[in-house]
This record gives C-alpha cells, sequence and structure tokens, in this order.
C-alpha cells in the first residue's frame, strides 16, 4: 500500500510536472509585453533588458525608451531613444521622441537648438517638432514671433487654442498693484475688490469703518485716550488694506501665470507633445 | 533502518516550527502610541534677544501673549503661520513698519470667515496655508499654490 503510494506520487509529479520554460527569449518577451500593456512600466523594462541581452530587437529597444518616458524618467528616456540605430523603422520617431524628453525635462536653449535642428531637416516629424516648439515658446519669457508666423505649423482645430494662448500669454488679464493700492486708500477695501478677493475687502471696509466711527465718537464725547487708541487701529487697518491690496493684486497676477502655465503643459500633454502614438497593446 | 513513527513525526514538528517559525518580533513588540493631535503651534521660539528695533516692542508683548493668552486658549487661529507667528516672521523678513502692516492686513483676513476654501491651500487637518512669502510685494518670492493643495505639516 505504502509503495503504491509513493509510486503514485512520484508519477505524477513526473507527468504532470511545470515543462514550460519560462526564461526562453519569446516568454520573457511575452511576459515584458504583458507587463507594458499592464502599465507596469518598471517591471517591464527589467524583462525587456532581459530579453535584449539574448535577442536584439529594435522594437524592444523603443518599448524600454517608451516605459522610461512613462515613468517620468526622461534622462534615461533620451539615452534610449538616441541608441536607436539609424537602420531601425522607429529611428525617426525615435527623435521626436528625444525632444519631447528634453521638453519634459527642461526647456533650455539645448531644447531649443535641437528642436530648431529637428524642426529644420528631412524627418517626415518635422512639423511636429516645430509645433512643440512653438507651444513652449509660450512657457519661456522671451517675446513672442508674430501671431501669424507661430500658427503656422498648427492644424486648423490647433489654431483656435494656440490663438487663445498666444493672446493671453501678450495681453495676460494682470491687476494693477497702482490701482489695487488707490481704490483701496480712496474706499478702503475696494483695491481687495478690484482683484476679486470680495469677502476680504468688505471685511477692511467694515473694520475701518467700524474703528473710524469708534473714534469718532469718543472724541465727540471727550474720551481722548480710548479716541486715539481707536484712531491708532482704524489707521492701521487702512494703511494695512492698501498694503494689502497691492500685495493681493500680485498674487492675483502669479495665479494667472500659474494658471496660464498649467493650461498650456495639459494642452501640450492632451496632444502627446505632439508626439505621434504607437499602440503596441492591440 | 526503520525509523520510528513517533519521532518522526516529533523530528517534523520540530524541523518545521524551527524553520518555519516567527522571527520578526520587531512589529509586535508593545508600543506606547500617543493619539494626541501634534500641536505644532506650541512650538514657540520663546525669545527675548534684541537684534533689531522691532524686537524691543513686539518680542516681549507677543511672548506674553503666547504665555498668557494663545498657549492655554489653543490653536485658534486658522492659519499657518498664525497670526502672531505672522507678525514676528515678517518683522524679522521685512521691518517694523512693513511687518505691522503685514500684520494688520493678516488680521483683516482672519477676520473675514468667508470663502477662504476657496482662497487658500490647506495646511494639516485643519489650517489654511498663508506664508509671509505672498506679502513682501516681492513678486519673485510669490510661489503660487493652487487653493485644493493639502500641505503636510
Amino acid at each position: 500500500m505504502l509503495k503504491l503510494f509513493f509510486f503514485i506520487t512520484l508519477l505524477s509529479s513526473l507527468i504532470y510536472s511545470q515543462q514550460i520554460d519560462f526564461n526562453s527569449p519569446s516568454n520573457i518577451k511575452l511576459f515584458a509585453d504583458y507587463l507594458f500593456c499592464d502599465k507596469d512600466y518598471f517591471r517591464a523594462i527589467d524583462e525587456y533588458e532581459k530579453y535584449l541581452q539574448i535577442v536584439e530587437d529594435d522594437s524592444v529597444q523603443f518599448k524600454i525608451a517608451i516605459g522610461y518616458s512613462a515613468i517620468n524618467d526622461q534622462s534615461n528616456a533620451y539615452k534610449k531613444f538616441s541608441s536607436i540605430k539609424l537602420t531601425s523603422s522607429f529611428y525617426e520617431q525615435s527623435k521626436i521622441e528625444m525632444l519631447k524628453s528634453l521638453y519634459l525635462q527642461n526647456i533650455d536653449s539645448s531644447y531649443f537648438l535641437y528642436a530648431d535642428i529637428l524642426t529644420h531637416s528631412q524627418s517626415p516629424f518635422s512639423n511636429n517638432a516645430y509645433r512643440l516648439k512653438n507651444s513652449s515658446l509660450l512657457l519661456i519669457k522671451n517675446d513672442l514671433p508674430e501671431k501669424e508666423n507661430f500658427l503656422i505649423p498648427f492644424e486648423n482645430e490647433e489654431k483656435k487654442s494656440l490663438s487663445n494662448f498666444y493672446d493671453l500669454k501678450n495681453n495676460p488679464p494682470y491687476k494693477s498693484e497702482v490701482r489695487a493700492g488707490i481704490l483701496s486708500a480712496i474706499i478702503p477695501g475696494a483695491g481687495k475688490i478690484y482683484t476679486y478677493d470680495y469677502g476680504d475687502g468688505i471685511t477692511a471696509f467694515i473694520l475701518t469703518g467700524l474703528f473710524a466711527y469708534l473714534a469718532y465718537t469718543n472724541f465727540e464725547h471727550n474720551h481722548p485716550t480710548r479716541a486715539w487708541i481707536f484712531t491708532a487701529i482704524g489707521a492701521g487697518f487702512y494703511a494695512g488694506n492698501i498694503y494689502g491690496s497691492v500685495a493681493s493684486a500680485q498674487i492675483f497676477n502669479a495665479r494667472v501665470n500659474f494658471e496660464f502655465n498649467e493650461g498650456v503643459k495639459l494642452f501640450l500633454e492632451e496632444k502627446n507633445y505632439f508626439v505621434p502614438t504607437n499602440d503596441f497593446c492591440k | 533502518m526503520i525509523i520510528n513513527k513517533k519521532y518522526f513525526l516529533l523530528f517534523i514538528l520540530v524541523f518545521q516550527s524551527t524553520n518555519y517559525s516567527q522571527t520578526d518580533w520587531v512589529r509586535w513588540e508593545k508600543s506606547d502610541p500617543t493619539y494626541q493631535i501634534a500641536e505644532t503651534y506650541l512650538e514657540r521660539e520663546y525669545d527675548l534677544s534684541i537684534k533689531s528695533a522691532a524686537d524691543v516692542i513686539v518680542k516681549p508683548i507677543i511672548n506674553t501673549y503666547w504665555f498668557f493668552i494663545s498657549d492655554v486658549d489653543g490653536a485658534n487661529c486658522p492659519f499657518h503661520p498664525s497670526c502672531s507667528s505672522f507678525l514676528v516672521q515678517s518683522m524679522k523678513e521685512t521691518n517694523i513698519i512693513r511687518g505691522t502692516l503685514m500684520f494688520f492686513d493678516r488680521f483683516t483676513r482672519d477676520t473675514n470667515a468667508f470663502g477662504r476654501h476657496e482662497h487658500y491651500p490647506r495646511f494639516g487637518t485643519n489650517h489654511y496655508y498663508d506664508p509671509i512669502s505672498l506679502y513682501t510685494l516681492d513678486a519673485t518670492k510669490i510661489k503660487y499654490i493652487p487653493t485644493n493643495t493639502f500641505i503636510k505639516e
């Protein structure tokens, strides 16, 4: 009985044991592709690297670079895209991907230099580079080119958004700090209302008015000590509000800049930085 | 040689329990957690050293206020830094006149209880973030933070 039991155990373990070679190149790639399509880029890159040690494959190299780009490791993405060989079918696309990586790292002179080179090249993606370059001009402080020239590379549906961005960049809806200060000097709180801080503006008006009234009635009823205390506090609120209105205009303008930059960045993200996408997960 | 079943069973039990037993006892060790909410407002810089003219007037008043009123009363200021800390920091950052103006402006904002949620980012669990850097009138120092942002303590 015991012998039969051991025999069955041994036999079944031999017959039904796992026979698949998980470390074969095709299975490594299969697993890596699964991870890639599951957006588990960290592990997908590891598996693809393992695969590349056995097989040379430019599409896998490209996928590794895409993976680095997706996890926002733009430095490694740039290196991987630049290692794609001239003979590869992904060569041209990797160039525009390199520009995207440079943009996401830092919009500096080397980025614009590379964008210029790509724009004037024979690449099928030269117009994409031109569009990305012009869009990123909106994020730096330099003067923009003429509107007509600025909009040349864009398609009609993009032109509307870019035209709005262009106008906002040239004429941002800033609030004047001086005007805010003067308004608050004339009517306490008016400067804050001018910068859309309605609650603060009304509060400033009430506080200044209240202490002015208290000071006035105390002077009128011959209580000079209390009157002078209320005068000092009222004057503090009055002057503080003028100061605060100027600061409020500055904060408003900072918000305008912030929202503009975020808007442009979001637009570019939605357009995938004018870089064509490959669906590797069909 | 036939192994005695009893010893064999005993061996397996001992082997199992020694090899697969729990070795990481750190997580099970007794600890004394505190459930008290962190009161960062109590981290006062009680200091009477005089480095500027403003310190002569402001520091004694602020220290007295903190010691006798604020620390006893609790963290009632809705902002971070609190209004009193804002006054001290603004005077350190600028000067006595601008610091005073910044304080009066802050106090106006403190008095206004409406629309705070739409106006300020949050600090910790129940404070609004309103740093001095926004009010020094130096536009380069202003780092705009969107209102729906949560800043960790």
